[in-house]
């Protein structure tokens, strides 16, 4: 899902055809992704092998920026990919945070460029993954001290935000939630509250606490009335350093990064399932009305097998045509008269067991005994 | 529950069986025009007098008779928001595919959840047992396929906060 995806498949797709490409190709190209993401890709014939990438990405917020440009862990990061491929330019390209120069002749071919270009791809993830990071980690001082823990906005998704508090042992994520619709709002809180009955589960004890309120919580007080007007709740993480440790550290940072993005998709996944259900319900439910009774069935069954068309083939003559349909609408009409209730099916029921009888005999009539 | 509602269905059809008495009337406001009455309401000498057949607050039937046409509204039980809506929708899907049925009104009766409008002509061309019996089948259907649907909707909800819970751990 391209969405949960932390490479950007436009840029790996641009790196890949570089990459591949047996002649140097001149490339200027912009890729602009959701989320305000911006890449400039650029290559020139005059240098084959090296590729300018410029990365521009909102902050998750400003308040924890460097003000020197990039953290020093994000630098480690993007060492990390592939030093020899991989040089951070300084400073950055004019409207972007990131520059980097990729010499695409030190990745060696096959199977492991793939995995190479697919790390580069991922860059503005892991960039955002920092900030986010270094907020899970860092104690602020100055704030326990104080003892009031101020929330902190931070934007992933263009009018999406959501707030992190520090707090004594954890940090709570608190996810202001919105849909434009209102059948959205309903699934969604149905999804809320499943989960909040999963995470209470003693079997999910070491997941975070989750919890759900139609009212902003209190840590939210005092926060501007636009970031707190919802339609579907607040949706509330406690992180605590278990969650934190290790490999789960990036874990945590790109699910609580991607968990608006993870519930629109599950809406829209409902919704596809309920359109989905019902027209097969409709399927079945049209089946009932046109199904026919057991003794249409017997009838149908007892219709005997072979071409009961090939009479009307068989006779040619116009004036024997003439006559069968004449008898045809005679007898169409008389049994009309007969029985106005017509069931479906019974026509041949109607010409078995009612149909007039023939009269064969030169003195036109039947003789009883 | 269950009694309460076999009760209620016996008494739809029981009423319906009395009420599905139709004949050919032509419209006698309009030459060479045949309506059905119950829709028009223009002369009250050619309906019947209307029945409401009520299970509770929440679920009711009304049963309109006319000389050549008989309409049904239903209203369907919708205990909580989620049913609500999946009921809006599930029947919502269906009048829009009313040609599918014959029998169904595109748009509901004002409030009631769904619309039959049933003819002299459907009453000609389709037995009158399986109409009532199709009828009554509906309406048990209905209720079983929002309790499913709604059902599956809080499953799928519950495996999907699983899995995003996994990743915290």
């Amino acid at each position: 899902m391209a969405c949960f995806d932390r490479a950007s498949p436009a840029l790996k797709e641009t790196l890949l055809k570089l990459h591949c490409a047996k002649k140097p190709m001149e490339i200027d190209q912009r890729i602009y992704e959701f989320g305000a993401v911006e890449y400039h890709v650029q290559s020139s014939v005059s240098e084959p092998y090296l590729t300018h990438l410029s990365i521009s990405t909102p902050l998750l917020s400003e308040e924890f920026s460097s003000s020197n440009g990039l953290s020093y862990d994000a630098i480690q990061m993007i060492k990390e990919i592939r030093a020899d491929a991989l040089e951070i330019v300084e400073p950055a390209k004019d409207g972007y945070q990131l520059t980097i120069r990729l010499n695409l002749s030190k990745i060696p071919p096959g199977k492991e460029s793939i995995k190479v270009i697919t790390e580069i791809s991922t860059v503005q993830a892991k960039l955002l993954s920092c900030q986010l990071k270094e907020m899970l980690r860092n104690v602020n001082s100055q704030e326990q001290l104080q003892g009031m823990y101020r929330p902190i906005k931070l934007v992933y998704h263009h009018r999406e935000p959501f707030f992190v508090i520090r707090q004594p042992r954890k940090i709570t994520a608190v996810f202001p939630m919105r849909f434009k619709e209102d059948p959205d709002v309903i699934i969604a809180t149905a999804f809320f509250q499943e989960l909040m009955d999963v995470g209470s589960s003693e079997e999910w004890a070491k997941a975070p606490p989750c919890t759900w309120s139609p009212i902003p919580p209190a840590e939210l007080r005092g926060e501007p009335l636009e970031d707190l007007s919802t339609n579907c709740g607040f949706v509330s993480f406690d992180i605590t350093s278990h969650h934190v440790k290790g490999k789960r550290l990036d874990r945590t940072v790109w699910s609580l990064l991607n968990f608006h993005a993870f519930v629109k998709y599950h809406v829209k996944c409902t919704r596809g399932f309920i359109q989905r259900r019902m027209r097969k319900r409709l399927d079945s439910l049209v089946k009932i009305l046109h199904s026919e009774g057991p003794d249409e069935e017997r009838e149908h069954e007892e219709e005997p097998k072979g071409c009961g068309c090939m009479s009307s083939f068989a006779s040619t003559s116009r004036a024997k045509n003439l006559k069968r349909r004449c008898r045809n609408l005679f007898v169409r009409k008389s049994n009309r008269i007969r029985s106005p209730v017509k069931v479906r099916g019974g026509m041949r029921f109607r010409h078995r067991w009612l149909k007039i009888q023939k009269f064969s005999s030169p003195r036109r009539y039947t003789k009883l005994d | 529950m269950a009694g309460t509602l076999r009760l209620y269905l016996t008494c739809i059809r029981n009423t319906l069986e009395a009420a599905m008495c139709l004949q050919n009337f032509p419209c006698q406001e309009v030459e060479r025009h045949n309506k059905p009455e119950v829709e028009l309401k223009t002369s009250s000498e050619l309906i019947l007098n209307p029945i409401l057949i009520c299970r509770n607050e929440a679920e009711k039937c009304l049963i309109e008779t006319s000389i050549n046409s008989l309409r049904i509204s239903l209203k369907v039980r919708q205990a909580d928001e989620l049913e609500n809506i999946l009921t809006k929708k599930f029947l919502r899907f269906l009048s829009m595919r009313a040609e599918a049925f014959q029998v169904l009104r595109r748009k509901p009766v004002p409030g009631y959840d769904i619309s039959f409008l049933i003819t002299n002509y459907h009453c000609e061309d389709m037995q009158k047992s399986k109409l009532i019996d199709f009828i009554v089948q509906f309406m048990e259907d209905i209720d079983k396929e929002i309790s499913e649907l709604k059902m599956s909707v809080n499953t799928r909800g519950r495996l999907v906060a699983a899995e995003f819970l996994k990743q915290f751990i």
